[in-house]
């Protein structure tokens, strides 16, 4: 017996698969959860015993450096084991499914499955399967949740509250995942969104509450607090989405006029990094004294112990298959 | 065992005239052929009488989109065990498409398909052939070897005809065979790479969108080809309210144009995609509920001809793959009826004379096949559909060797019964009377 | 259980904390009259009790730190808890390293809530000494534990409950046995 514990007013999960099926509540609760951890950071020993004894397995069918380090970072920094498995996504095209891939791991008996795909639904199709917690790290087009809480715990630092504070999120919003889920947090939290980038990457069908804009300029008479810059993927431009780089720069990224504006307004500025200088930014913003860009990448470590230690691993849920049988 | 005259007492019989069915006794003699239909046929000695208080009698259905996979792709579906769901499902007759491996595009082809299916199916398995060589858009299939050795549509279905040349082509040299085409319509420009309805919910999911535009122009575009080539042709699987209007606006004009919607598309919209259910992904894709709303006026009013499932069997392996990768098609043949009663009938959305007329009557009349009424001379070909019964859609229950459905799991009402053709009763789960449950051809007793 | 009243037995009546709160004070004083020491309360009860003394003992010193501690990340029972505890952080405002630090709990049982707050204290740097002041100890230790300043020394059976009460959380002030509730 240990002295009563004092019981979290917010239930645990057993995955966390995007920010839509969070409530503000639990939105906000994760939010004070990673504030300690980030205190944890200060100390000579930056470890805390909860997660001992557990295993983390990092599956990333696709490339990424920064997300997988601060995964195993705030893994590491629970306590927990933590392995890391690149898995290239076209030999599992080649017969074995993904799921294949994840009942070979569950073998290995692990507790939280952080799984990053270029797929949508790939992590949903896993929690499905599987016992161990899966945490979504990015899938295709759809969603990446530890991205937006690491993004609404920086904003928070920034500016202490959401309600009524206005975000412009600029870019290729129609393939961002980032966007997706950075929107949706900001609307539960209540923030008003901006979003605004060329027409071909603004998408049929997004949600209401949406302010859209017809030129960057008409974007800061809105007076967005903080700016979203999104990462635009080099190879749009020969899907036709817009003619050229040069003129993207131009109208729709961060020029130095704008820049100029932007930073005598005092407006902060996001990006989810890795930059392309020159296409949606000019390199004065990356040492701008509101650049929250760093700032994220530190939060993220934090933000992600807050998930590992929310959620709890469980039984899953039976498959259609399996229902089908009875 | 001598054949026997059957008498189906106090049935409830649906037909293409009326919502409701009427109750009369049918009779069907040694010879398979429907001798009376009264009231009150009063049971001799040498009947075997099955009580029909409470159950429905109809058509059978003849389904006229159906994919059977064989030859090419049997770890999907073969023609025994396509037929098999179909019996299951009531539906008495289906035409097969030709997006086969090697595809049906030649006489020969027609010729084996056609023995293949006669050897191993207890119902009429009619098939279409390709409109052009290989479904490569490129050049016309031999439609005459085609026709002459039985098929009763060409259609390059899975894709559109491309070249709008061709196609135009391909409407007026069907003209001298009285041949219908029938076309998938989709511009492949608009929804190369889509998984889904571009929309909300596409959006939401972060899967890319097949926008309705897409067949919308394809439909616009084949209707005026066939128009200006005086052809008939069939529109596959419409799916949007404005692909509706267009088809209406051409038979307002007076081009022959008929058209089939499938159930799923009447009963499932984008909105449904919750969890990257890969049984809710097809070609065209789930539109949103104001399209199953005006499918489903549609359907009423008479502007849709036909129902037809677009039964696609895939393998188990290739619906785990993630939703984006997984191919489009679902299964329809074992559900196609219970689920339309299910969300329909039961619900007073549709009459059964309309799913009578759409599901038996038009699909034989366009295909100027015998029609299968219930009425006194002709053979008997119908079903016994139990109102009040229940179907677990589970891996027991379903015939076809794919299980991509989306009921998978669930409890549909209705229960289909008995089917009859001729003397022969293709399948029986005893619902009359105490006898086996299933028997796949021929064996009568 | 029953479904019946919890049996509930005043142990310490607010006159008794008060006095028991000032000879812990007292002694406290008088072993530390040469040097700073660190007060660390353990979170929540824990941090009352340490402020009640800081407040006495603050009248005639001025060198003495607080800190709070939260040891939920250190329990050895997160697996059996079926929920997970809310985190409230611990706040350390002065250099671990070489310290004095007296740790205060308001009840000293088993003896792993004080484990977890010495692993967690080690954490933050290497103090020269730890104490441990707690108002009841109520027996049965699991882990060789034993304080250095206590208020109440009492046997108890592991199916009671000892509740202790602050005016600052509780709205009244007394320690109580309970048998059939908890908290």
């Amino acid at each position: 017996m240990i002295t009563e514990p004092n019981p979290s007013p917010v239930h645990s999960r057993k995955d966390l698969l995007d920010i839509e099926s969070l409530s503000a509540e639990e939105i906000n609760h994760l939010l004070e959860t990673a504030k300690p951890f980030k205190e944890l950071f200060t100390r000579s020993v930056k470890k805390v015993p909860a997660l001992r004894g557990k295993t983390v397995l990092n599956l990333f069918f696709e490339p990424s450096t920064r997300t997988r380090a601060s995964f195993e970072i705030a893994a590491k920094r629970l306590s927990a084991d933590v392995t890391n498995l690149a898995v290239s996504q076209s030999s599992v095209v080649k017969g074995e499914s993904v799921l294949d891939t994840v009942d070979t791991m569950q073998s290995m008996k692990v507790d939280y499955l952080v799984v990053r795909h270029g797929a949508a639904g790939i992590p949903n199709q896993i929690a499905k399967h599987s016992p161990a917690s899966v945490i979504n790290a990015g899938d295709g087009n759809h969603a990446h949740p530890t991205q937006a809480l690491l993004d609404a715990f920086t904003i928070k630092e920034a500016m202490g509250d959401f309600s009524g504070r206005k975000i412009l999120i600029a870019g290729d919003i129609l393939h961002s995942r980032v966007a997706r889920s950075v929107s949706i947090c900001a609307n539960k939290l209540g923030m008003e969104v901006g979003i605004f980038g060329p027409p071909t990457l603004i998408p049929h069908g997004h949600p209401d509450y949406f302010h859209t804009f017809n030129s960057f300029e008409h974007a800061l008479e809105w007076e967005p607090e903080v700016i979203y810059l999104l990462r635009l993927q080099l190879e749009r431009q020969s899907a036709h989405f817009f003619p050229s780089l040069r003129e993207y720069h131009q109208v729709f990224g961060m020029t130095r006029e704008r820049f100029e504006l932007v930073s005598r307004k005092g407006i902060y500025i996001m990006h989810p990094g890795p930059v392309n200088r020159g296409v949606e930014l000019t390199d004065e913003v990356l040492t701008y004294d509101r650049s929250l860009i760093n700032r994220q990448v530190e939060n993220g470590i934090a933000a992600r112990m807050a998930v590992l230690y929310w959620l709890q691993p469980g039984i899953p849920s039976p498959t259609i298959e399996e229902k089908a049988e009875t | 065992m001598k054949p026997m005259r059957r008498l189906f007492k106090q049935a409830n019989i649906a037909s293409q005239d009326n919502p409701m069915p009427a109750i009369a006794d049918v009779l069907v003699d040694e010879s398979g052929v429907i001798r009376d239909v009264s009231p009150d046929i009063p049971p001799s000695t040498d009947m075997k009488v099955l009580d029909c208080s409470n159950k429905i009698l109809l058509p059978g259905l003849f389904d006229m989109h159906v994919h059977l996979r064989e030859p090419g792709r049997e770890d999907k579906e073969t023609i025994e065990t396509g037929t098999n769901a179909a019996i299951n499902g009531g539906i008495s007759g289906i035409l097969a498409m030709p997006n086969t491996d090697p595809p049906i595009d030649s006489g020969g082809m027609v010729r084996f398909v056609r023995a293949m299916a006669r050897d191993r199916s207890g119902i009429p398995v009619l098939t279409s052939g390709c409109i052009t060589k290989g479904r490569a858009g490129k050049s016309l299939a031999d439609l005459a070897d085609m026709h002459t050795q039985g098929a009763v549509m060409i259609t390059d279905d899975g894709s559109p005809v491309a070249d709008p040349y061709l196609f135009r082509r391909a409407l007026e040299y069907s003209r001298h065979f009285d041949i219908i085409v029938a076309s998938h319509c989709e511009v492949p420009e608009l929804s190369r790479g889509g998984a889904m309805n571009e929309g909300a919910q596409s959006y939401r999911l972060g899967l890319p969108g097949i926008p309705a535009c897409s067949e919308e122009i394809s439909i616009e575009r084949d209707l005026r080809l066939a128009q200006c080539a005086d052809a008939r042709i069939h529109i596959q699987h419409i799916s949007t309210a404005r692909g509706l209007a267009i088809i209406r606006r051409f038979k307002e004009e007076g081009v022959r144009v008929t058209c089939e919607v499938t159930p799923h598309h009447l009963l499932f919209s984008d909105n449904d995609i919750q969890d990257y259910n890969t049984h809710l992904k097809m070609n065209p894709p789930l539109r949103s509920p104001e399209d199953n709303k005006a499918l489903l006026d549609g359907l009423n009013e008479g502007l849709i001809d036909v129902i037809a499932t677009d039964h696609a069997p895939h393998t188990r392996f290739e619906k785990e793959l993630d939703f984006a990768s997984s191919p489009f098609g679902i299964t329809g043949l074992d559900t196609a009826l219970i689920s339309l009663f299910t969300h329909l009938i039961n619900k007073g959305l549709i009459g059964w004379d309309c799913l009578v007329r759409r599901f038996a009557s038009e699909p034989r009349r366009i295909l100027q096949l015998e029609p299968a009424d219930i009425v006194t001379g002709s053979t008997a070909d119908f079903i016994v559909f139990d109102p009040n019964g229940r179907t677990h859609v589970n891996n027991s229950f379903i015939k076809s060797k794919s299980i991509n459905t989306p009921y998978l799991g669930l409890e549909l009402c209705g229960s289909v019964d008995m089917m009859v053709r001729g003397t022969e009763i293709l399948l029986d789960r005893g619902g009359c009377r105490n006898e086996p449950l299933f028997s796949s051809k021929g064996g009568m007793e | 259980m029953t479904n019946s009243e919890p049996l509930r037995t005043e142990v310490l009546s607010r006159k008794d904390i008060d006095n028991k709160i000032r000879r812990i004070s007292s002694e406290i004083i008088e072993k530390h009259s040469d040097r700073p020491v660190a007060f660390v309360g353990i979170h929540t009860r824990g941090v009352i009790l340490a402020q009640r003394v800081f407040d006495r003992v603050s009248r005639h010193r001025t060198d003495i730190s607080q800190g709070t501690l939260d040891i939920a990340l250190y329990r050895d029972d997160l697996d059996n808890l079926g929920t997970i505890p809310s985190i409230r952080g611990s706040d350390l405002p002065f250099s671990v390293e070489g310290s004095h630090i007296i740790l205060f709990d308001d009840v000293l049982f088993t003896g792993r809530t004080i484990r977890a707050a010495l692993d967690e204290l080690m954490d933050y740097g290497r103090p020269a000494r730890i104490e441990l002041a707690v108002l009841v100890d109520r027996g049965n230790r699991e882990v060789p534990i034993c304080p250095d300043y206590l208020g109440h020394g009492m046997n108890t059976s592991k199916a009671e409950h000892v509740l202790v009460c602050f005016d600052e959380i509780d709205g009244k002030e007394g320690v109580y046995t309970v048998i059939g509730e908890t908290r």
